[in-house]
C-alpha cells in the first residue's frame, strides 16, 4: 500500500459516519484537515492543472494495459497537500447518500477558512479496480462533479479556486489490492496558488 | 408555495436572532443535521437526486406533503445557517476593516495573519467584526 499519511482521517469518518447527535458527527478534525492541505513542504508543481492531471490519467490508461497488479502506480499526485476522504455514494451511481453530508460539510468548512482561501484545489473521484475500466473513468468523473457541485452550490464554496477529475481506477490507494474499498474515495488536492481574475 | 413562505419565515427569524447571538452551525453540522433530520426522507422520496445544483432542495419542494415536517423544519434552519454563514464570511473583510488598521499594523496579509490578529485582539475589537468572525466560523 502507498504511505498514506492521512489514513486517520479516513478511519475518523469510518469510525463516526453511523453517529446519532449532529454535534457528534463532525467527521473530520478541521485543524487536521487545513493542516494537511496547507503544507508547503508538499506544494504542487506551478504548472499542475485538472487538464494535465486528465491527460496523465489518459497516458497511463494507455500504457498500462493487462492485469492492475503489473501497472505502474500513477505518480503525478504523490506528495501533494492532500486529504482521503470516503463518501459514500449509492450503486453504481452519482447520488451522494445523507450519511455523506457532514463529510462534505466538514471539506466545505476548510476550504471556507481563511488559512485555504489563497489555494485552488482539485476534488478527484476514485474507483477500485471492480467493473470496466472506461465505465469506471467515467462513474468517477461523475461522483467527482456531484461532491464539486455538493461543495459549489450546497455549501458556497467559490467555484473558480474548485475543479473535478475523474481517475477511475488509474490512482490506487492500495496498489497490491487492486480491489480494496480503500480505493474508492475521493481526494481534495492542493493545485497551489489561487490568484483571483 | 408553502416550501418558501416557510423559508422566508425561517431566514426572517435567523436575521431577527443574530443580534442575540445566534451562532451559525459549521458546514459539517449542517450536513450532519439535514442527513439525520431528513435522510429517510431523503432516501425514500429523493433516492434518484443529488445533493447540490438545487436538486434536492426541488425534490423536497415537490414531495413536501409526504416529508415529515421536522425534516422541513431543520432543512430550512440549515439553509439559513449556512446562508447567515456565507454572508458573514463575505462580510468580515469590510467590518474589520478599520480593526486591522488599528490593531494589526505592519502584518503582511495571507495565510490568515489578520484574522490570528484580530482573534487575539478579540477583547479590544468592535463588536460588529467580532459578531462577524464568530458568524463566519472563524473563531
Amino acid at each position: 500500500m502507498k504511505k498514506t499519511i492521512f489514513g486517520g482521517l479516513v478511519l475518523a469518518i469510518a469510525l463516526t459516519g453511523a453517529a446519532g447527535s449532529a454535534s457528534a458527527q463532525t467527521a473530520l478534525d478541521q485543524n487536521q484537515i487545513m493542516q494537511s492541505l496547507q503544507s508547503a513542504a508538499r506544494a504542487a508543481p506551478p504548472e499542475l492543472s485538472a487538464a494535465l492531471i486528465r491527460n496523465a490519467v489518459q497516458e497511463h490508461i494507455k500504457n498500462n494495459p493487462g492485469m492492475p497488479i503489473t501497472w505502474t502506480p500513477l505518480q503525478l499526485l504523490d506528495g501533494l497537500a492532500q486529504i482521503n476522504v470516503q463518501i459514500q455514494f449509492a450503486l453504481n451511481s452519482d447520488i451522494i447518500r445523507p450519511e455523506s453530508y457532514a463529510t462534505i460539510g466538514s471539506i466545505a468548512d476548510a476550504l471556507h477558512h481563511p488559512i485555504l482561501g489563497g489555494y485552488k484545489f482539485v476534488v478527484t473521484g476514485n474507483t477500485d479496480t471492480t467493473g470496466d475500466r472506461q465505465a469506471n473513468l467515467v462513474l468517477s468523473q461523475k461522483r467527482a462533479d456531484a461532491v464539486m457541485a455538493a461543495l459549489v452550490t450546497t455549501y458556497g464554496v467559490d467555484p473558480s479556486r474548485l475543479e473535478a477529475v475523474g481517475l477511475g481506477e488509474e490512482n490506487l490507494e492500495d496498489t497490491k489490492d487492486p480491489t480494496n474499498p480503500l480505493n474508492r474515495r475521493v481526494q481534495l488536492i492542493n493545485i497551489g496558488k489561487y490568484l483571483p481574475k | 408555495m408553502r416550501f418558501i413562505t416557510i423559508g422566508l419565515a425561517a431566514a426572517a427569524m435567523a436575521i431577527g436572532m443574530a443580534g442575540a447571538s445566534a451562532q451559525t452551525m459549521s458546514y459539517s453540522d449542517a450536513g450532519a443535521l439535514l442527513a439525520q433530520s431528513c435522510g429517510k426522507d431523503i432516501t425514500k422520496y429523493c433516492a434518484k437526486v443529488n445533493l447540490g445544483d438545487g436538486a434536492l432542495r426541488d425534490c423536497m419542494m415537490s414531495q413536501q406533503a409526504k416529508i415529515s415536517p421536522q425534516c422541513l423544519t431543520d432543512y430550512q434552519a440549515v439553509v439559513a445557517s449556512i446562508t447567515k454563514r456565507n454572508a458573514a464570511q463575505q462580510s468580515v473583510a469590510k467590518l474589520c476593516k478599520n480593526d486591522v488598521v488599528r490593531h494589526c499594523q505592519g502584518m503582511v496579509a495571507g495565510d490568515a495573519h489578520f484574522l490570528s490578529c484580530l482573534n487575539a485582539a478579540s477583547r479590544v475589537v468592535t463588536a460588529a467584526c467580532n459578531q462577524a468572525i464568530v458568524d463566519a466560523g472563524w473563531r
